[in-house]
């Protein structure tokens, strides 16, 4: 599965992110133990793909909330989210 | 940087062996209160064993095509080897990457340009105080407070910048901050603070109640990975396993970087040519697994039951609170050889883990199976649903 800025992601509800006290997080497949480390604003996108927000809505989001965001930023979320569909802790609701 | 850091890297099926540690003298010209391998203390009027020089050359030649890109030299004492110069300058030949543990004591200025020379060439110092009295405390010799700092400066001079290791025990836990000014005067690249192990003379350090309890370790641990860390510009390493250590010193832009125990590519070499675990051969002979010039290396990397054992069971056979840590893919187990020490499993739980898993000061966040109570009170842990 690939993203595309129209699609709206979801976060795998069977993930479990866990956020620690500097703002980093595991997140992890309780049935499996697969972990993995995420910093602050890599938490922040994961927590906006509800299914609601497309990459550039989160893109949005980040740069309302957050100083400094890099003129790429799209791109970056992307590929980011990229990597969470390929390791299944985000996907897309089946359109029928 | 936005990224997935994984935390389950891929298990190697095929197991170079990537490093050797020599444990190259059975003596040590210092008598340290802590050590876990426990030498006899050498002077004019004892002398003890050494690894025979040929016998470290056919052990390189052996090793290499096995996959050997660097030797470890540690000891007793490395340098107090009588042919010290020619093992550095055949780990220079050979372009094997040079990692040196050593009291500092007999570093010269020419052995400390011949160690610079070599690849990747590492050297750490173990000073234990900031001072000769509390340092000469740990060590058991006068004068080698001074001789150690003499021996960083050759290093820093020859162009090396060396680690100090520091014990932390109770005599010396006020001399944390201090010990990394010290280095900073001295030129150093890092400090590393390590726990101690309770493994032979460290044992007896906590049955004399000079060790840190648990829960000092890991408040220690806290004030240097979040407070000192970022008051210095040299790198600070607090041994304390990976479920203890914050995300951001480990994946951030200033961390160190995350990568898996490198204990399934390590064998030990003793003074005596003995192949073993580590240097936990000297004190546990079933970890020993044959003998240099007798036993070919490969046929010991390859067939040994023990390191087949942990290539077969680490990470997923991992007992106690490790079996249920979300770090174990990276962290193995922390320390196999203390591990077996203490139970006779070799995958058995780490004993800092145990502790602090019997306190509740064991790191929450990382055991996987506290999902069902965090679940349940989600705004306490941080946890988060998304839905």
């Amino acid at each position: 599965m690939t993203s595309d800025t129209n699609n709206k992601p979801m976060a795998n509800p069977l993930i479990v992110l866990r956020e620690e006290f500097d703002d980093w997080a595991i997140l992890f497949d309780p049935d499996t133990g697969d972990a993995s480390a995420i910093n602050p604003v890599s938490v922040f996108i994961y927590k906006h793909l509800d299914g609601k927000h497309t990459v550039p809505d989160i893109v949005a989001k980040l740069r309302k909330e957050c100083e400094d965001v890099p003129e790429n930023a799209e791109a970056e979320v992307q590929e980011f989210i990229q990597q969470l569909l390929d390791k299944g802790y985000a996907g897309y609701e089946k359109q029928f | 940087m936005l990224r997935v850091n994984v935390l389950n890297q891929s298990i190697e099926t095929s197991y170079p062996l990537r490093t050797l540690y020599f444990y190259l003298t059975e003596g040590c010209n210092l008598a340290c209160r802590h050590c876990w391998i426990a030498p006899r203390f050498q002077d004019e009027k004892h002398q003890y064993g050494y690894l025979d020089y040929q016998l470290f050359e056919k052990i390189i030649t052996e090793a290499k095509p096995l996959g050997l890109t660097g030797v470890k030299l540690t000891g007793g004492e490395p340098l107090m080897h009588p042919r010290i110069d020619e093992i550095v300058d055949h780990i220079r030949e050979q372009e094997l990457a040079l990692t040196v543990e050593t009291n500092g004591v007999l570093c010269t200025p020419e052995l400390a340009h011949k160690m610079a020379a070599c690849q990747s060439a590492s050297v750490s110092v173990s000073l234990d105080g900031v001072d000769a009295k509390t340092h000469e405390w740990v060590r058991g010799v006068k004068g080698s407070f001074e001789a150690a700092l003499q021996g960083i400066r050759h290093l820093v001079q020859a162009g090396l910048k060396p680690q100090i290791i520091m014990s932390i025990m109770r005599i010396n836990v006020d001399q944390v901050e201090p010990m990394v000014r010290l280095a900073e005067e001295l030129g150093c690249g890092s400090v590393k603070f390590n726990l101690i192990q309770p493994t032979e003379r460290g044992e007896r350090i906590y049955e004399a109640d000079q060790g840190l309890t648990i829960e000092e370790y890991i408040d220690l641990g806290k004030f240097v990975e979040n407070e000192l860390s970022g008051r210095t510009q040299i790198k600070l390493y607090y041994d304390h396993p990976m479920a203890f250590r914050p995300l951001s010193r480990l994946f951030g832009a200033e961390g160190d970087g995350c990568s898996r125990c490198g204990i399934l590519g390590v064998l030990g070499v003793l003074y005596d040519g003995s192949y073993a675990l580590c240097g936990i051969g000297t004190s546990v002979p079933e970890m020993i697994f044959g003998r240099a010039g007798e036993d070919p290396l490969d046929t010991v990397w390859r067939e040994n039951r023990v390191l087949n054992e942990l290539r077969e069971g680490l990470p997923q056979n991992l007992k106690g609170v490790c079996s249920d840590c979300l770090m174990k893919n990276i962290c193995l187990g922390s320390c196999v050889a203390q591990n077996y020490y203490r139970t006779k499993n070799i995958l058995a739980g780490f004993w800092f883990c145990e502790q602090a898993h019997q306190l509740n000061q064991f790191n929450y966040s990382r055991q996987k199976s506290s999902v069902k109570t965090d679940r349940e009170d989600s705004n306490e842990v941080g946890e988060t649903e998304i839905a």
